[in-house]
């Protein structure tokens, strides 16, 4: 018997000798340099993407792209921005993928940090200056962008019942008692963007003695709910979003964040008409980019390449709005007029003023405040 | 412990302890791997880690949770199923491979639909909305019980145990039924005669009670294990609470990166190794009740049961006809949604019947492989699942069988529990110890497209062990003992002493690998890397979780969805034919 424990034992501990190395990730150096990583698997001439889901790369928009360049495309998805840098960070010792599209400006300093990403070789003169504002280095391109705000449904915040906030301190007041549902900074995108559009709210009000994260506290005391990710918040949550025809939808909450282009989103699929709105107080709304990188460590570079410069073109981006749901990066580019689109949609007058760096610097300690503030 | 060592190792056959090795060592490698990967982040034993669960945010609450919600679930399953599994396996039925079939669709049903499912009945519109029941809005009964007791979800609450019972009811006619089918009816006949079983009391002490006990038991420990690892339908149909396995799912992609979120690492470090040790313990615990209480059974020819038992009466064809339909009404619910689109305006809300769901859900013109070949995906998982682990369930099995047999009870134990490692696992435990494990030193498996079997195999094994321990050894070792007399070679020896008697959990075991495999959402999820290796249900859930400003996501999702169904139900149905046959060719 004592044999029979023994062998097995030695059968399934010998493999695993070793294992406690800990596989320290690649950092840059003191001046900010990276070296370029071994590939991770060999050529196949199969581009492999990084991405979440989106919605803008249709079988047509990537069979336009192997048409034109005869590289077959493959997808690695993961849930969202947070997730696809998470899954640089897991596989860097043996890269997988060759391009990672969907980083956001909340997550690109902290890929750069960890040298994830290579330079590119797109030519980036037709990009809007808002959109190359966050970040203009060599190592990311910019391929769509909306601003993070507070939406809210104007059947329930009609100034009779309810006021249009003018201040987020509003917010905590017994009105919007349990009426506002925020997605977590520490699972969602969007939600990560709004925490930090309330850093610089804060840091930039006339309170000096307080900050964003007294705020989060007063908001949970206030009953506000929180939800892992944005399609909670919205979908179930919300009244004022399509949630309200979805099965199962709660619509406790009249207020949400979301994009501030939403409300157009919402009224481009219902025939120009939506009771949803954006909440755009000054430093309460973030302007976020998603971006193109060829990731460190990546074989197929050169088709990477290839696969931005026809991300940035005229064809594929200028459609970002119908087909992603999110603004083009091009110079000129515009909301669509179609089913009041455009109508709906409103522009912050000023944006969270926060750098990447900062952010990246920031935000574990951020996110841990968050984290004890609404416990 | 005699030693045989040319070809057997205390009365067991080598190769079946290699298979024995390969089971227990596919189960422990990649949680070795992601407790090792967390350990090595945050510098923290997992017994260090452990002693810091109660400080982790939310784990407490989820815990508690998790326990109230699947004891709850676990007991309503085993009140629902067990007169259900007894009624079907006992009396002749019309249609009964499809009845079958149908009992065992929620099973394989991928949660986010089975969720979907749920949420159009208990919505305004649907039908328990509309009898009253407002298990989501909480109003009425609902609303009252939360205002008198103070508990804040009770609507929630009811939903999820209703979803579990909905979705484990299976598991008890998988596990029970065959007993109650295959029981020598001259046995029941035999108490009858005796004062013990005179009475129907008497009859369920002496004999229903220790013959269905283990198998009840095993189905309920398993309803228990799932229910209270529930993750989709925790998350769509109780929005404000968590598992300790959903906890995880949030956190679990964040862990085990050096110098990143060290916190979470930790968190998921300490959740995860307390999870796996009470479920571990509930494993041992559940096993050796089964052990203690299992036995030889004489065996009968199910059709010849059911034969001597008749057509069952009008209350139990109520019971289960209505039981089965009752099953559906989720189900029926994701088909219809796939044929309807919510038409929104300023005149409010209207719906139009349409194709357009069916006509994406074919085309797959998003971002996402087109259904054909993720049908082809799943088809290819499900059969090379069931290729590999059938016979390494098996041979596990009949190796455990034959330790216990010569004596070796302890040794049979360890074996055992050890074999039934998967079950208590995270499945962001097992997903991040492929990643890690895969990573360090195959980086090349990243691209072998059969990589979702292996998590499947992993998760399947228990099963089929389970199922097959007790079928062996309730085979009467006097077989064995009279076809060593006859002439005949050592195939057929086995077939005549064991293999003819293993058919029908055998059938049973194929069709939990099949359904188990077509329907694995987790694991896959974690470990497909390439798109183009999607099954159907990642299909499903990838466009079910998209944003739905277009009208048209959430019908395509359902076509999806239900060709899920309806190709599960097909293969399902061929593989009952395999007992159809047993029952044809008596031996």
């Amino acid at each position: 018997m004592r044999l029979l424990v023994f062998v097995l034992f030695l059968l399934l501990v010998a493999p695993l000798a070793g294992c406690l190395e800990v596989l320290e990730p690649v950092t840059a150096n003191e001046d900010g340099e990276c070296s370029i990583l071994e590939p991770g698997r060999s050529s196949d001439g199969v581009l492999r993407l990084l991405t979440y889901d989106i919605s803008a790369f249709s079988e047509e928009m990537l069979d336009g792209f192997t048409n034109q360049t005869g590289y077959e495309i493959e997808m690695i998805r993961t849930e969202d921005s947070g997730g696809i840098l998470e899954q640089l960070l897991q596989t860097q010792q043996a890269q997988q993928a060759d391009l990672a599209v969907g980083l956001d400006n909340t997550y690109l300093q902290t890929a750069l940090n960890f040298c994830l990403l290579q330079p590119h070789e797109a030519n980036v003169s037709g990009l809007s200056p808002t959109a190359l504002e966050p970040y203009d280095g060599p190592l990311a391109v910019p391929f769509d962008r909306g601003d993070v705000c507070l939406n809210y449904d104007e059947s329930r915040v009609d100034g009779t019942n309810r006021t249009v906030p003018t201040s987020l301190w509003n917010l905590t007041e017994p009105q919007w008692a349990g009426l506002t549902a925020f997605p977590s900074p520490v699972t969602s995108s969007p939600g990560r963007a709004f925490m930090v559009a309330t850093v610089d709210y804060f840091d930039n009000d006339e309170d000096n003695t307080t900050d964003a994260f007294d705020w989060w506290r007063a908001m949970a005391n206030n009953g506000a709910t929180f939800t892992s990710g944005w399609t909670e918040a919205y979908e179930i949550h919300y009244s004022g979003g399509y949630g309200a025809w979805v099965d199962g939808h709660l619509g406790d909450a009249a207020m949400t964040v979301s994009y501030c282009h939403s409300p157009g989103v919402e009224a481009f699929y219902s025939e120009n008409w939506t009771k949803s709105t954006s909440l755009t107080l000054e430093r309460s709304t973030f302007h976020q980019v998603e971006y193109a990188g060829v990731i460190n460590g990546g074989t197929e570079t050169e088709a990477a390449n290839a696969f931005i410069s026809y991300l940035l073109s005229d064809e594929v981006n200028r459609n970002m709005p119908e087909n992603n749901l999110m603004q083009s990066v091009l110079i000129n580019a515009t909301w669509p007029e179609t089913s009041g689109f455009a109508h709906h949609t409103d522009t912050p007058t000023l944006n969270a003023q926060i750098s990447n760096e900062r952010i990246a610097d920031e935000m574990e300690a951020w996110i841990s405040e968050w984290s004890e503030a609404t416990q | 412990m005699s030693i045989e060592w040319k070809t057997r190792f205390a009365g067991v056959p080598l190769t079946h302890w290699l298979a024995v090795v390969f089971v227990i060592g596919l189960g422990l490698f990649p949680v070795s791997l992601a407790l090792m990967r967390l350990w090595s982040v945050t510098g923290i034993t997992p017994l260090g880690a452990l002693t810091t669960v109660h400080e982790q945010p939310g784990a407490m609450e989820a815990f508690r949770f998790s326990l109230i919600q699947a004891s709850v679930s676990s007991a309503l399953t085993v009140v629902i199923g067990l007169p259900l599994a007894w009624a079907f396996g006992r009396y002749q039925w019309r249609n009964i491979r499809l009845k079958r079939a149908l009992l065992f669709l929620p099973f394989v049903t991928p949660p986010v639909v089975a969720a979907v499912g749920f949420l159009a009945l208990i919505s305004p519109g649907g039908v328990l909305y509309n009898l009253g029941l407002d298990l989501r809005g909480e109003t009425g009964v609902f609303g009252w019980i939360s205002s008198a007791t103070g508990w804040p979800h009770p609507g929630h609450f009811t939903a999820l145990v209703v979803a579990h019972v909905w979705f484990n009811l299976s598991l008890m006619i998988r596990f029970v039924e065959p007993v109650v089918a295959q029981l020598d009816p001259t046995w029941e006949e035999q108490l009858s005669l005796l004062p013990a079983g005179r009475t129907r009391w008497g009859r369920f002490k002496h004999l229903w009670f220790p013959v269905l006990g283990p198998a009840t038991l095993v189905a309920a420990t398993y309803t228990f294990f799932f229910s209270f690892t529930s993750f989709a339908l925790v998350k769509w149909l109780t929005p404000s609470s968590n598992t300790l396995e959903s906890l995880l799912g949030e956190m679990g992609g964040t862990a085990g990166i050096a110098g990143y979120r060290t916190e979470i690492s930790l968190a998921v470090l300490a959740i995860a190794t307390f999870q796996m040790l009470l479920m571990f313990v509930m494993l041992i615990l559940a096993g050796r009740f089964e052990r203690r209480h299992s036995q030889v059974l004489a065996m009968h020819h199910e059709a010849m049961n059911r034969e001597r038992h008749g057509p069952a009466s009008r209350r139990w064809a109520w019971f289960v006809n209505g039981t089965v339909i009752l099953l559906l009404a989720p189900l029926i619910s994701v088909v219809l949604a796939s044929f309807q689109v919510r038409t929104v305006g300023a005149s409010g809300l209207a719906s139009e019947w349409t194709l357009e769901g069916w006509r994406r859900a074919w085309k797959g013109d998003f971002s996402t492989v087109p259904v054909m070949e993720a049908l082809s995906n799943s088809l290819s998982y499900a059969f090379i699942t069931l290729v590999v682990a059938l016979p390494l369930g098996y041979a596990v099995a009949s190796s455990l069988v034959t330790l216990r047999q010569r004596g070796h009870q302890r040794a049979a134990g360890i074996l055992d529990s050890l074999c039934m490692l998967p079950l208590s696992m995270s499945a962001v435990m097992v997903g991040l110890g492929m990643v890690a494990g895969i990573l360090r030193w195959f980086p090349g498996m990243f691209s072998f497209p059969y990589l979702p079997v292996v998590p499947h195999v992993m998760l399947v094994l228990p099963f089929v062990i389970r199922l097959m321990v007790p079928a062996i050894e309730r085979i009467d070792p006097v077989y064995a003992e009279q076809a060593s007399l006859l002439p005949m070679g050592k195939m057929a020896f086995w077939w005549h002493s064991r293999g003819s008697f293993l058919v029908v959990p055998a059938t049973m075991a194929a069709s939990l690998c099949l359904a188990f495999s077509m329907g694995e959402f987790g694991a896959t999820f974690l470990v497909v890397r390439v798109g183009s290796w999607d099954s159907l249900s990642i299909l499903v859930d990838q466009v079910a979780s998209r944003p739905k400003f277009d009208p048209y996501v959430f019908p395509t999702a359902m076509a999806l969805a239900t060709i899920l169904m309806v190709v599960t139900l097909l293969v399902l149905s061929i593989n009952e034919r395999a007992r159809a046959w047993r029952s044809r060719h008596e031996i």
